[in-house]
């Protein structure tokens, strides 16, 4: 439901980035987005494309990557990926689990075009 | 083309911002509640009511976040507690920065307890974090007991569930039992409490635990 406020900080982020490495055009930024957080990739992807135009990362794709909800169940201890947070344990069968991964909304890497710097492009 | 590795948390400035917000309650000695739920679950009421209860025994301030209108402030001030509106103009969550720059105007050390009232929102806010010791929600039991499973997050990062409406139950399909077993999967150190602002049931276990967080948070828990 935040998508544009959260598009619009990784835009700062690309800005930022792609500024202090020579001021090239992004071409790639790749999101790692947990299973539990509140943002649609849909609709990121859409606000992310709007708010990249007119900057250096205008055109860039946006590679998300989605992490699946991963519980260790407080029953028995037993790791691994869930269906959703309220969904069994695998193992045990009991119910709920400390979160190990699924809250994740990480920038992990870019792709930087330093060519476009010399076009005048950036 | 070359690769930049930047491993960066998208909402790290807003963590940077909470931390900030955080240090300044703590040098203030004020104990900061981030109250959420959906719209419409009883949120301003519940403070009207506080305000109440609260009044001669704690300095109790507000901040209200709302997407327009300065409505839920002005009822909160007609009980005699001071309140800051918040408008975030199309946002559907305060964010910590938004909380600080609401302290220009409501200066923590001028109280004991602070609750920040979040925007009606069953989803975002729970993603934010402005710099408070606990987050709170209700739970109404007009929304239905299928909630916890169905928006997890929130359930997930509160201290207190409040099941509110409770005067309701008899009128509605409305599974208590269900709903806070589903919660306390997400969430098994999950306090609830009944509560109905209609009638008054649960608001003396409301004001206690208030207290007693306060109290918690001056002797450093």
């Amino acid at each position: 439901m935040h998508e544009v406020a959260v598009a619009q900080r990784i835009v700062e982020v690309l800005v930022d980035t792609a500024g202090r490495h020579g001021g090239g055009c992004v071409r790639i930024a790749r999101l790692d987005l947990g299973a539990l957080t509140c943002v649609d990739p849909e609709s990121l992807t859409f606000a992310f494309d709007v708010g990249c135009r007119g900057t250096c990362a205008e055109g860039c794709r946006l590679d998300i990557t989605r992490l699946p909800l991963v519980l260790r169940c407080f029953a028995c201890g037993d790791e691994g990926p869930r269906d959703g947070p309220v969904a069994p344990c695998p193992r045990c069968r009991a119910i709920g689990g400390e979160v190990r991964q699924g809250r994740e909304l990480r920038l992990t890497t870019l792709e930087l075009d330093e060519a476009s710097r010399a076009e005048g492009v950036a | 083309m070359s690769e930049v590795a930047i491993q960066r948390d998208v909402l790290s400035d807003n963590d940077a911002a909470a931390a900030a917000n955080r240090a300044r309650f703590r040098a203030a000695g004020t104990y900061v509640l981030n109250l959420m739920s959906g719209p419409g679950s009883g949120k301003t009421t519940l403070l009207e009511r506080t305000a109440e209860r609260l009044r001669g025994r704690v300095r109790l301030g507000v901040i209200v976040g709302d997407i327009q209108t300065r409505r839920d402030a002005d009822r909160i001030g007609q009980h005699g507690v001071p309140v800051h509106q918040v408008n975030t103009g199309g946002g559907c969550h305060l964010d910590a920065r938004m909380v600080a720059a609401a302290l220009d105007v409501m200066d923590p050390a001028d109280f004991d307890v602070l609750i920040v009232e979040n925007v009606g929102n069953l989803v975002c806010p729970a993603e934010f974090d402005l710099g408070e010791h606990d987050k709170a929600m209700i739970l109404s039991v007009t929304e239905g007991a299928d909630k916890p499973a169905k928006y997890p997050l929130m359930f997930h990062e509160s201290r207190l569930m409040i099941l509110g409406k409770v005067d309701l139950l008899p009128y509605v399909d409305f599974d208590p039992d269900a709903a806070v077993a589903d919660a306390r999967a997400l969430n098994p150190a999950l306090a609830v409490l009944r509560l109905s602002s209609k009638t008054g049931e649960g608001l003396d276990a409301w004001a206690d635990w208030l207290l007693q967080r306060m109290r918690q948070f001056r002797d450093g828990r």
